[in-house]
C-alpha cells in the first residue's frame, strides 16, 4: 500500500470516528425526556419522586441546562483526556463500568465466533462435497431453520431445556456467587458452565450464515481450474480441500465474521437478557431505558470503535489471506464481499 | 497457522463439552449448608432473594428504583419506620409538631452505635436533616424544606420548616439518618461510594457487593439497638427467570401472577400471599383547552363507559383490583367509602346528552350543537396499546371516538408532563403513599415540597371547593381532622371525576415458611421482601 494510501485510509478512518462520536452525542439528547424525568415505572415496581427543586438540583449539577455546543465542546475535551464521563444511574465512571463488563461480552463474542465459523466452515465444507446428496439437504435445511429463529427465542428454549428441566447447567448469571471454590481451576470451569448456554445459543443462530457462504464459496472454487489442475496432480482429497479449495474459499468467510461483529453485538444484548448475563448488552438496554447519557454514550463509542476496529483487522487479515491483495483496491472489494 | 488455529478451537471445544456435562457440584453454596441448620425454629441463617444491581446501597448513590432503596434501608435508619399499620417509633422515641405544624421536636433515642462502633448522637441526627435538606437524599423528600434544624437540649433535635405541611411527618421520619464524622465533607453525595459510607445504624451490613453480577450479601449487625434480626445473613443473586428459580431453590421467595398459582397451590409446603394494592394506571383528562371534558357530566360518563372490570380480566389477568373514583385504592390506610361508577353505557349514554351531545354523526360520533364533537387522542405508551384498545371499544359504543397514539414511554411521559395530551393512560407505583399526592394529581402543580412530576398530569381542572380543601390538609397536623379532609377530597372528586384510576395491580408471593416465615407488607408498599421489618423479630410474625 502506497504512503498515500496509507493517509486516506487513516483519514477515512478518523472522520468516521468524528462522526459516530458526535451522533453518539446527539442521539441520546434528540430523545424525549431526560434523565431525571419520572413519572410513569415498569409495572409493579415504586420509582423515587423527583420534585422540580430536586430535578433542578440534578441538571444543575450534571450541566444539562448548557447550551448544546458548550455541552459538546466539554464531551470532546473530556474525550480528548480519556474520560468518557459519568454515569447518572450507576453513579460511577462510565470507563470502569464498561471495563468490567467488557470481558463478559468479549467472552460471548469471541467464543461465538470462533466456534461458528469453525461449524460453519465445516458443515458448509461438508455440504459443498456432498452437493445435492441427501446430508447436503439435510444440512442446508436444519441449518436455515435453526438460524432463523430469533436468539432470545432459542435461548429461552435452552434456558428451559437443560438448565430448567435437566438441569445440567446455571438458570443465570456468569458465576456461582456466595460460594466456597476450591481453587482457580473450578472458578473457571463454573465460568465455562455459566457461558455455555448463552454461546450455545449465539453460535447456532449464526451457524446457518457462515454455513450457507462456506457451501456456496467452496463450491465456486471447487469449479476453479486450479483445483482441476491438482486433481490432475494426483493430490490426495483432503489435501485439496484444505490447501487448494478451503483456503481460497475462507476470503469471503473472514470478510463477513468480521462484518457481522456488530450484528452479533446485537444479538449478544438479547441473549444476555434472557440469561442475565452481566455484559454490555445488558448495560446498554438499562442506560437507554434511563436515558443515561454518558453510559449511552460510552457504550456506543465501544461498540463502534469495536466494529471498526474488525474492519481494520479484516483488512489486514484479508491482505495476509491474499497477498496478492495489496492496493487500496483491496478494501471496496472486502465490503462487496461482505 | 490456520491448521494450529483449528487444532486451538477443537480442544477448547472438548473441554467446552467435558466441563458441560459435569456440572460443579463442589461449589456448594455456604448458604445452603447453613440454611438447613436452622429451619427448625423457623429463624434463617441465609435467605436468598432475586439480585440484580440497583446501585450502592446508601441513601444518595442507590438507584431510583424500590429494590435500590430496600437494601439502603437495611444499613440505614430512619427517626420513624415504616410498619404495618402506620409509622412506629424508630430512632425518634417521641415526636412533637407544633400547633402551627412549622416545629418538629425528635427525642432521639438513647444507646443507639453506628457501625464503626462511633455513638449514635442528636448531632448526627441535626447533620442529616440537615445536609438532605441541602443535598437531596434519593429516596428522601425533605429538600429546600428545611428552615433550621437544632440539637438539644438533652436528647432532642428541632427541626423549623419552611412553611407547614402535613406529609412533613412523612417526610422527615423516614429521612435516613447519616453519620457526621463520615459525611461531613462530602460535597457530591451521590458520588461518594468509600466503603465508610456504607456505615450506617441499621441491623444489617453490605459484607459483599457486585454491581455487573447484581449480588449483594448483607449480614446482621451484632451491635444493633433494636429488635434481634431474625435472618443472619441475606443473599440477593442474579436470577433470569424467578419461577423457575424459586422452584430450584435458588431464592427463597418469588412473585408470581395468577396463572401461574395452580402451580404453586398444591404443593403444601408453599404459602401465598396477596400483595396490597399500590400500583396503579390513570387515565388522565386534560381539561386545560375549552371543550367537552370541561363538562363533568362527560367525565362521569366516561367513567360509566369504562367497563373496569373487563380491564383487571383482559389486561391484568385478574391480578388487580378495579380503580375507585376516590382515587386511594382500596388498600390504603385512608381510603373513604365513594361513589362508584358501575359499568352502564345506557347512564352514560344519558350523562351525554344531558351535556348537549345528544346528536351522532354517521360514525356514530356524538357532538353538540355548536359542533364540537366528542372525539379525543388517547395517548398511551407502546405497552398500554392492548388497554387504549379496549377503552376505545368500550367508548364508541357511547358515541365517543377514540383515536390511540401509542409513543415509547418517555415520550409519553414528557408529553403528559408538558400537558400535550387530551386523554392519556399513564401507570406508575406509590399509590400507598401519604395522601399528599392528591393536591398534585388534581391541580397537576408541580410542587416544590414532595410531589413529582410523577404525580402531575391533569391541566386545566378547576373545582375550587376541592382545591381549598386539599390546600387545608396540607397544612393540618391533626391526624384525625386531617383523615376527615382526606375522606371528604375523596368524596368530592369522585363526584368530579378529575381522572380515572383504572386499576391497581396486585400480585401473588410464593414462600416456604419451613425456609422462613417473617414476611411483612408495610402499611403503603406492595413488597413483602422491602419491609425493613420482615427481616426483625415481632410481636406478630405473620404477615
Amino acid at each position: 500500500m502506497t504512503q498515500t494510501l496509507k493517509s486516506k485510509k487513516a483519514v477515512e478512518y478518523l472522520l468516521t470516528v468524528w462522526v459516530i462520536i458526535t451522533l453518539n452525542f446527539l442521539l441520546p439528547r434528540l430523545m424525549p425526556g431526560d434523565p431525571f424525568l419520572f413519572i410513569s415505572g415498569a409495572e409493579g415496581e415504586d420509582i423515587a419522586r423527583f420534585s422540580e427543586a430536586q430535578r433542578a438540583y440534578y441538571i444543575d449539577q450534571y450541566d444539562f441546562d448548557s447550551p448544546l455546543p458548550v455541552q459538546y465542546g466539554q464531551y470532546i475535551a473530556a474525550l480528548a483526556g480519556g474520560d468518557l464521563g459519568y454515569s447518572i444511574y450507576y453513579n460511577e465512571p462510565v470507563a470502569p463500568l464498561l471495563l468490567r463488563r467488557l470481558p463478559w461480552t468479549l467472552l460471548l463474542v469471541c467464543s461465538t465466533v470462533g466456534l461458528s465459523t469453525l461449524f460453519g466452515t465445516l458443515l458448509g465444507g461438508l455440504s459443498a462435497r456432498y452437493q445435492g446428496k441427501w446430508i447436503d439437504r439435510l444440512l442446508f435445511i436444519g441449518l436455515i431453520v435453526v438460524s432463523e429463529i430469533p436468539a432470545f427465542l432459542l435461548g429461552l428454549v435452552l434456558l428451559f431445556v437443560f438448565a430448567a428441566g435437566m438441569q445440567l447447567f446455571p438458570l443465570s448469571g456468569a458465576m456461582t456467587h456466595f460460594a466456597a471454590h476450591e481453587s482457580a481451576w473450578r472458578i473457571f470451569c463454573d465460568i465455562v458452565l455459566h457461558a455455555t448456554l448463552p454461546i450455545a445459543t449465539l453460535t447456532l443462530v449464526r451457524t446457518g450464515g457462515i454455513y450457507l457462504l462456506a457451501r456456496n464459496s467452496i463450491i465456486t472454487v471447487m469449479a476453479r481450474d486450479y483445483l482441476r489442475t491438482a486433481r490432475a496432480k494426483g493430490l490426495g482429497r483432503l489435501r485439496i480441500f484444505w490447501r487448494h479449495a478451503l483456503r481460497n474459499a475462507m476470503l469471503p468467510i473472514v470478510t463477513r465474521v468480521f462484518l457481522s461483529l456488530g450484528t452479533l453485538v446485537g444479538g449478544a444484548i438479547l441473549v444476555e437478557n434472557v440469561f442475565n448475563y452481566p455484559g454490555l448488552g445488558r448495560l446498554m438496554r438499562e442506560a437507554v431505558m434511563v436515558h443515561d447519557y454518558p453510559l449511552i454514550q460510552g457504550i456506543f463509542l465501544l461498540v463502534t470503535l469495536t466494529v471498526l476496529s474488525a474492519n481494520f483487522l479484516a483488512d489486514l487479515i484479508y491482505k495476509r489471506l491474499d497477498p496478492r491483495i495489496d492496493t487500496g483496491a483491496a478494501f471496496p472489494a472486502v465490503r462487496e464481499a461482505g | 497457522m490456520f491448521r494450529y488455529l483449528m487444532k486451538a478451537l477443537c480442544l477448547w471445544m472438548m473441554m467446552m463439552m467435558f466441563f458441560s456435562c459435569s456440572r460443579d457440584e463442589s461449589a456448594v453454596s455456604e448458604g445452603t449448608q447453613a440454611k438447613t441448620a436452622s429451619s427448625a425454629d423457623k429463624d434463617a441463617a441465609v435467605i436468598r432473594l432475586e439480585g440484580g444491581d440497583w446501585g450502592y446501597p446508601t441513601p444518595y448513590a442507590h438507584y431510583p428504583r424500590g429494590p435500590g432503596g430496600f437494601k439502603m434501608c437495611l444499613i440505614f435508619d430512619s427517626l420513624l419506620e415504616r410498619g404495618p399499620k402506620g409509622l412506629i417509633p424508630w430512632l425518634a422515641e417521641k415526636i412533637e409538631i407544633s400547633e402551627n405544624g412549622k416545629v418538629y421536636v425528635f427525642t432521639i433515642r438513647d444507646g443507639v452505635k453506628w457501625q464503626d462502633g462511633r455513638p449514635l448522637t442528636p448531632e448526627d441526627v441535626r447533620f442529616s436533616i440537615d445536609y438532605a435538606g441541602r443535598h437531596p437524599m434519593t429516596w428522601s423528600y425533605v429538600y429546600g424544606t428545611i428552615d433550621q434544624v437544632a440539637a438539644g437540649p438533652g436528647n432532642t433535635v428541632k427541626v423549623v420548616l419552611k412553611q407547614p405541611a402535613a406529609p412533613m411527618y412523612y417526610n422527615l421520619g423516614l429521612t435516613r439518618i447519616i453519620p457526621s464524622h463520615i459525611w461531613q465533607d462530602v460535597d457530591r453525595p451521590k458520588e461518594f461510594t468509600a466503603p465508610e459510607a456504607l456505615i450506617g445504624s441499621g441491623p444489617y451490613r453490605l459484607t459483599q457487593y457486585s454491581k455487573e453480577h447484581g449480588t449483594y450479601r448483607f449480614e446482621a449487625f451484632d451491635g444493633f439497638w433494636g429488635p434481634r434480626q431474625r435472618v443472619r445473613r441475606i443473599e440477593f443473586i442474579p436470577v433470569s427467570e424467578p419461577v423457575l428459580a424459586y422452584e430450584n431453590r435458588t431464592i427463597d421467595l418469588v412473585r408470581i401472577s395468577p396463572d401461574l398459582l395452580p402451580r404453586f397451590e398444591k404443593d403444601p409446603e408453599n404459602k401465598i400471599v396477596r400483595s396490597p394494592a399500590f400500583w396503579g394506571y390513570r387515565l388522565l383528562f386534560n381539561m386545560e383547552k375549552a371543550g367537552p371534558l370541561r363538562d363533568r357530566r362527560v367525565r362521569q360518563a366516561i367513567a360509566h363507559a369504562v367497563d373496569l372490570d373487563e380491564l383487571v380480566a383482559k389486561i391484568a389477568r385478574g391480578a388487580a383490583v378495579p380503580g375507585r373514583a376516590g382515587i386511594l385504592p382500596p388498600d390504603h390506610v385512608m381510603a373513604a367509602d365513594v361513589k362508584a361508577y358501575d359499568y352502564d353505557p345506557r347512564h352514560a349514554e344519558a350523562l351525554l346528552s344531558e351535556a348537549g351531545y345528544g346528536r351522532a354523526d354517521a360514525a356514530g360520533i356524538r357532538f353538540s350543537v355548536d359542533g364540537s364533537s366528542l372525539e379525543f387522542d388517547l395517548l398511551c405508551s407502546s405497552q398500554e396499546v392492548r388497554m387504549a384498545e379496549i377503552l376505545q371499544q368500550r367508548l364508541s359504543d357511547v358515541g365517543i371516538g377514540i383515536k390511540v397514539n401509542s409513543v415509547d414511554p418517555k415520550t409519553r411521559d414528557t408529553r403528559v408532563r408538558n400537558h400535550d395530551y387530551r386523554l392519556a393512560v399513564i401507570g406508575h407505583g406509590g399509590w400507598g403513599h401519604d395522601p399528599e399526592y392528591l393536591a398534585a394529581h388534581f391541580s397537576g402543580r408541580l410542587s416544590t415540597l414532595s410531589s413529582s412530576p410523577s404525580a402531575s398530569g391533569l391541566a386545566g381542572f378547576d373545582a375550587p371547593g376541592l382545591e381549598k380543601l386539599l390546600d387545608r390538609q396540607q397544612t393540618e397536623v391533626d391526624p384525625d381532622r386531617r383523615r376527615e379532609m382526606i375522606e371528604q377530597i375523596q368524596r368530592l372528586a369522585a363526584e368530579e371525576v378529575p381522572e380515572i384510576p383504572l386499576f391497581y395491580t396486585t400480585a401473588y408471593n410464593v414462600y416456604r415458611p419451613a425456609t422462613y416465615d417473617g414476611w411483612m407488607f408495610m402499611f403503603d408498599h406492595h413488597s413483602l421482601l422491602h419491609s425493613k421489618l420482615s427481616y426483625l423479630e415481632r410481636e406478630a410474625p405473620q404477615p
